[in-house]
């Protein structure tokens, strides 16, 4: 550098800071410091002259050290709350949240803090959002808590059940909620994950009726459909398609007779092969229904059933199902937590090939028991059972790394989004955040 | 609390300890719109931005993010208005140059405003969904100056004007146009669209349509496209230099349209400059020549010459199609497709030995059961392809064999198609070619006449074999060996009838017989009683008759009882004993091949569900290498008679002729047969004046005059 005198001197709060120009350029033209260093404001000032600042000064220091490093350090003394605070009053907030943790790896979890709700359990759902929040339903209730934990609005649905939920975008979540009886709501809705407004309701029509429904599980693919199970009052049964857009109703699957859509507990949307999963596990419904729909032909193109089943003693019913597409393979969860795996490529996938991993848990479940989850992020395959959460790595599904923490019950509910774990726990109502350093 | 006092206790009213000024909302505001009309005084200098940012962020901090946003439409937009006032006020030309100065200011205006407000951009218009401050300020200049009456149809007409004198030569200031409609774009994609590119387009239409007119009355098909891509480059450096790059496959289309899709029958068909005269021959005739190439040249399709040829046939169909769709059978591009064509056909030497087998498969089955008027397109077809070769007397070579193979072994499936084509032949290369042909079926006819009146001659004979002769003149059918073998007593005893009645009555003939050229039917009884009738060559029929005295017989005394050349005696021994399922004779020992040390004897297990069996000869359908060439050299060595006695007529007619004249009449001569090739001429001149035909006249040695 050395001809160009790149120096700037700040007076923040009392406190003198010198750094240079290119240092403060990290944090961009649309930042309040990039907008300070703009010619247009520094028409008469000499460069000499330092730049006062009506702000703390400590936060100035680690913002700058940020700034100056790209590396995040909170010293005990700033309350992280505080850092955040003048991290948006700077503009540089984005850096401070891409600094604080990093790419995810289930093998690499620590877990971060934990975070006390306000009702005594019982969640329903935990949904991990893009930017690193989270949203938490609740009996008719959705609670929803930024990056930084801070948590907006509350949602009430007006006590109607909440089934599921998700993130749209950082700013937007759909809810799923149950229809009463005797009133014609229920459905979907589209919120403002900010201060909770209700922005659009989704309708379904049979038709060409608007007809109240139920919705239940949902899924979002990329090219921003919306999908939910739909239980309506006259057995429309099945699973719709929305426009994320327009917000229209642009399908709707009907359940065919002697199967289970309109119930699904979950819904998985397959990118490469353009199809949705759909599953139905047991305690909704007296068997497990699984199958993959391609909706331009209107086919159900892969389904498996546990329907005529003779069970075994030890009976092992599905309870969770995800579909892997990397490994052409859908795998289960058994109430012992045991893997089962099926193949998706052909059709008559009658049986689950149960891996002889481990019966560990068998004989000791807790009081409260709670069903298995899965998920998948990255080429690592997420179980929870009880208080933990197994990850499991490589073509044979490896156990690789268990997620812990006893406080709380057993895990309810978890999700991954936003290169975060949440982990709703069933008796406190208390959730997780593991992190990758 | 260690003292047990009882004391009074008493709540306190809550102390409203921070009480917010009611009027820090407005204070602030007023000091943040003064700092805005400062800006926009160009007076900005001594602002503290720090300052200005720390208000703004205080006022959404303490909720009055509303008054802020609501206070910030009010003081710009009374500015814009202002400077709407001033653009309006402006006269002429410097229109332009004062709208596109405002637009600066609001401009640079704009990015100060937002770096004070930008924490109500990241936090209060996020949660609230509103517009940010500097979309805000774009609304409101496109609302307050550009839709303001009296500037939006005077910013349009003054535009198109400029584009309009720039079309008609003049200069403009291209900078102050680019700056003008980037200001157009910038205030919103729809904004350039509607306030200037869609009535751009319109007047753009009217322009070239009418200069489309004037320009097609006045010029050539030439000169007019000249001038149509003329003006594409000058849009699309237009758009290069001031218009939004969106702006250019419209223009283009338009342009193209205009200028010339509207005017494209009268381009085309222009008298003297039209399209089809200036398409002329170049690029058709090279497509025609590498697709021609191609398939000629590729090794893969030469493997069956017959969906070889049918390729070819077909290739010529889809060009003529083209022709005649794309160009109405126009007689030029008739001319390149043929010389394209001749020009591909004779790439490889091979090809006229192809279109006789192609024909000698159609005519042996291709045409079973197919109506007359489809053997004639067919065989039409093939004349097409036939001109185009030069080598014509390569192609009668062939043809002649061909044809004395399909009708001495009756197959020919359609007299009416053989005698057809050759009229066809006929027709397109004079008599001389065909009369050799025409010969073989004389010959074919004669030999029918004949042997009824022997057969009638000699009513003796009704008990023994049957024989069938068929004459043929020396000359007219293509040269064979006349090897004979021994044949069996009781035929050479018919034969030797046969000749004595034939010279009989034809004086001074010679007869030779062509053993290699016939067949027999034999009757034969197997081992088991099985009877069947063997239809086989002379040559099997020879060896097949000695296992009448005999059960064994080698190699050797086969050989040397029937005298059959080696290599036809193995053929035959082939096709007799290896082929499966007609091996009416086993050898000993086993094996692919038939060895001089082998031995043969009749296979009593012979059997077979038909009673008629045709014993094939293994036989090369193509020439083999060494035939190939022998063809080739033949073909050479019957060229050099034909060449002489071309010159010779030439000659005999002129007396004398320059050397040059001379190559050009005989290639003309020769055309029809074979293309010469100007050294063989030579050789053949040279050897006439060594014979003496001819002579150099003394004086000019290029001169030859006839001597009779």
């Amino acid at each position: 550098m050395g001809v160009i005198n790149d120096r700037v001197k700040f007076n923040v709060g009392g406190r003198v800071f010198e750094t240079t120009a290119t240092t403060l350029a990290n944090a961009g033209r649309n930042s309040m410091l990039g907008a300070m260093l703009d010619e247009n404001w520094n028409l008469l000032q000499d460069n000499g002259s330092e730049k006062f600042i009506d702000r703390n000064a400590d936060c100035f220091s680690v913002i700058l050290d940020l700034l100056r490093t790209g590396e995040l350090y909170i010293p005990q003394n700033v309350p992280e709350k505080l850092l955040y605070r003048e991290a948006l009053f700077y503009g540089v907030l984005d850096h401070v949240r891409s600094a604080k943790w990093g790419q995810f790896d289930g093998n690499r979890l620590r877990l971060s803090c934990s975070v006390q709700g306000q009702a005594p359990g019982d969640g329903t759902a935990i949904r991990a959002g893009p930017d690193g929040g989270c949203c938490v339903a609740h009996g008719c209730m959705v609670h929803v808590y930024d990056w930084m934990l801070e948590e907006h609005c509350p949602l009430n649905l007006d006590h109607q059940r909440v089934n599921d939920v998700g993130w749209v975008d950082p700013n937007n979540i759909v809810i799923g909620v149950s229809e009463r009886l005797g009133r014609g709501d229920g459905g979907m809705g589209l919120f403002s994950s900010h201060n909770g407004e209700l922005r659009y309701k989704f309708q379904v029509s049979h038709e060409n009726h608007v007809k109240s429904y139920t919705a239940g599980a949902l899924s979002f693919s990329s090219d921003y459909k919306i999908f939910s199970s739909c239980k309506g009052r006259s057995n429309e049964y099945g699973v719709g398609v929305w426009d994320q857009v327009t917000g229209k109703q642009i399908d709707f699957f009907y359940e065919p007779l002697g199967w289970s859509l309109g119930d699904a507990d979950k819904l998985q949307w397959l990118e490469g092969s353009n199809c949705l999963l759909v599953a139905t596990m047991f305690p909704r419904k007296d068997n497990c229904y699984i199958s993959l729909l391609d909706f331009r032909e209107k086919k159900m193109v892969w389904c498996w059933s546990d329907v005529g089943a003779t069970l075994a003693v030890d009976e092992k019913r599905v309870r969770d199902a995800i579909a892997m597409e990397d490994n052409s393979s859908i795998c289960v969860v058994n109430e012992f937590e045991e893997l089962g795996f099926m193949d998706l490529r052909s059709s008559a996938a009658n049986s689950v090939r149960w891996s002889s991993r481990s019966r560990l848990m068998k004989g000791k479940m807790p009081e409260e028991p709670c069903y298995p989850k899965l998920a998948l992020h990255g080429g690592q395959l997420f179980s929870s059972m009880n208080d933990c959460i197994s990850v499991f790595c490589g073509p044979e599904w490896v156990l690789t790394s268990r997620l812990r923490r006893s406080y709380g019950g057993s895990i309810c509910d978890f999700s991954i989004g936003g290169d975060r774990l949440f982990a709703l726990h069933s008796e406190e109502n208390v959730f997780d955040i593991w992190e990758t350093p | 609390m260690s003292n047990p006092r009882k004391r009074n206790f008493r709540i306190e009213g809550f102390k409203h300890g921070v009480v917010m000024d009611p009027q820090y909302g407005d204070k602030t505001w007023i000091i943040l719109e003064n700092a805005i009309h400062q800006i926009y005084n160009h007076n900005a200098s001594g602002l503290s931005f720090e300052e200005l940012y720390r208000n703004a962020y205080n006022m959404v901090l303490h909720k009055f993010g509303e008054r802020l946003d609501s206070g910030l439409v009010a003081t710009v937009t009374s500015h814009l208005q202002e400077m709407a006032r001033s653009v309006e006020a402006t006269q002429g030309s410097s229109f332009l140059v004062e709208l596109n100065r405002m637009w600066e200011d609001h401009n640079k205006a704009l990015q100060m405003i937002r770096d004070i407000l930008m924490y109500m951009d990241r936090t209060y218009i996020q949660t609230i969904k509103k517009t940010t401050v500097y979309e805000l300020g774009l609304n409101l200049w496109r609302e307050n100056v550009l839709h303001s009456n009296q500037i939006r149809t005077r910013l349009l007409n003054m535009l198109l004007e400029l584009v309009h004198s720039e079309r008609a030569g003049e200069v403009v200031n291209r900078g102050l146009i680019r700056s003008i409609t980037k200001m157009l774009i910038d205030t919103g994609p729809s904004v350039y669209e509607e306030e200037f590119e869609n009535p751009f387009l319109l007047a753009s239409t009217e322009f070239y349509r009418a200069e489309s007119q004037i320009f097609i009355e006045c010029c050539g098909s030439g000169d007019y496209l000249k001038k149509a891509e003329m003006h594409l480059n000058e849009e699309l450096d237009r758009v290069s230099h001031y218009l939004d790059p969106s702006t250019e496959t419209k223009i283009t289309t338009l342009v193209e349209k205009e200028m010339l899709e509207n005017h494209m029958l009268r381009l085309i068909y222009k008298e003297t400059s039209g399209l089809v005269n200036m398409l002329g021959d170049d690029k058709y005739e090279d497509l025609v020549k590498d697709n021609g190439k191609q398939l000629v040249t590729d090794p893969e399709r030469l493997k069956d010459p017959v969906e070889f040829v049918q390729r070819l046939s077909d290739v010529k169909d889809k060009f003529n199609k083209i022709i005649d769709l794309a160009f109405s059978n126009d007689k030029l591009f008739m001319k390149d497709l043929n010389s394209s064509f001749e020009f591909f056909m004779n790439l490889n030497p091979r090809i006229p030995e192809y279109i006789s087998l192609f024909v000698d498969d159609k005519l042996r089955k291709g045409l079973k059961g197919v109506s007359e008027d489809v053997v004639e397109i067919n065989l039409d077809k093939v004349m097409v392809l036939f001109r185009y070769l030069q080598e014509k007397d390569v192609f009668e070579k062939y043809y002649k064999q061909h044809l004395a193979k399909r009708l001495l072994s009756g197959k020919t499936v359609s007299d009416d198609a053989e005698r057809s084509l050759i009229v066809k032949l006929k027709t397109e290369c004079g008599f001389q070619f065909t009369a050799k042909l025409e010969g073989m079926f004389t010959d074919m006819k004669t030999s029918v006449d004949t042997m009824k009146s022997f057969n009638a001659n000699h009513p003796e004979l009704g008990d023994g074999p049957t024989l069938t002769v068929q004459v043929l003149t020396t000359g007219s059918w293509p040269a064979q060996s006349s090897v004979t073998c021994n044949l069996p007593t009781e035929m050479s005893a018919l034969c030797e009838k046969f000749r004595s009645y034939y010279l009989s009555t034809h004086n001074g003939r010679k007869l030779t017989w062509q053993t290699n050229m016939g067949t027999a039917d034999l009757k034969a009884t197997f081992g088991s009683g099985q009877k069947h009738e063997l239809n086989v060559s002379t040559y099997q029929m020879c060896i097949l008759m000695l296992f009448n005295n005999a059960d064994r017989l080698s190699y050797r005394e086969i050989e040397q009882a029937t005298e059959i050349p080696a290599s036809d005696l193995k053929r035959c021994l082939q096709s007799l004993a290896l082929v499966k399922g007609r091996n009416v004779l086993r050898k000993e020992p086993m094996g692919k091949d038939v060895s001089e040390d082998d031995t043969f004897y009749v296979n009593d297990r012979f059997s077979s569900k038909l009673y008629k069996i045709k014993i094939g000869t293994v036989v090369a359908q193509k020439e083999s290498e060494l035939e190939k060439l022998d063809t080739r050299q033949k073909e050479e060595e019957d060229r050099k008679p034909q060449i002489e006695a071309a010159i010779v007529r030439i000659m005999k007619s002129r007396k004398q002729l320059e050397h040059n004249n001379l190559m050009a009449e005989v290639t003309q001569q020769l055309q029809s047969r074979f293309l010469t090739n100007p050294t063989d001429v030579k050789k053949r001149i040279e050897s006439l004046l060594e014979r003496e035909f001819l002579e150099r006249d003394t004086v000019d040695r290029k001169l030859y005059r006839y001597l009779a």
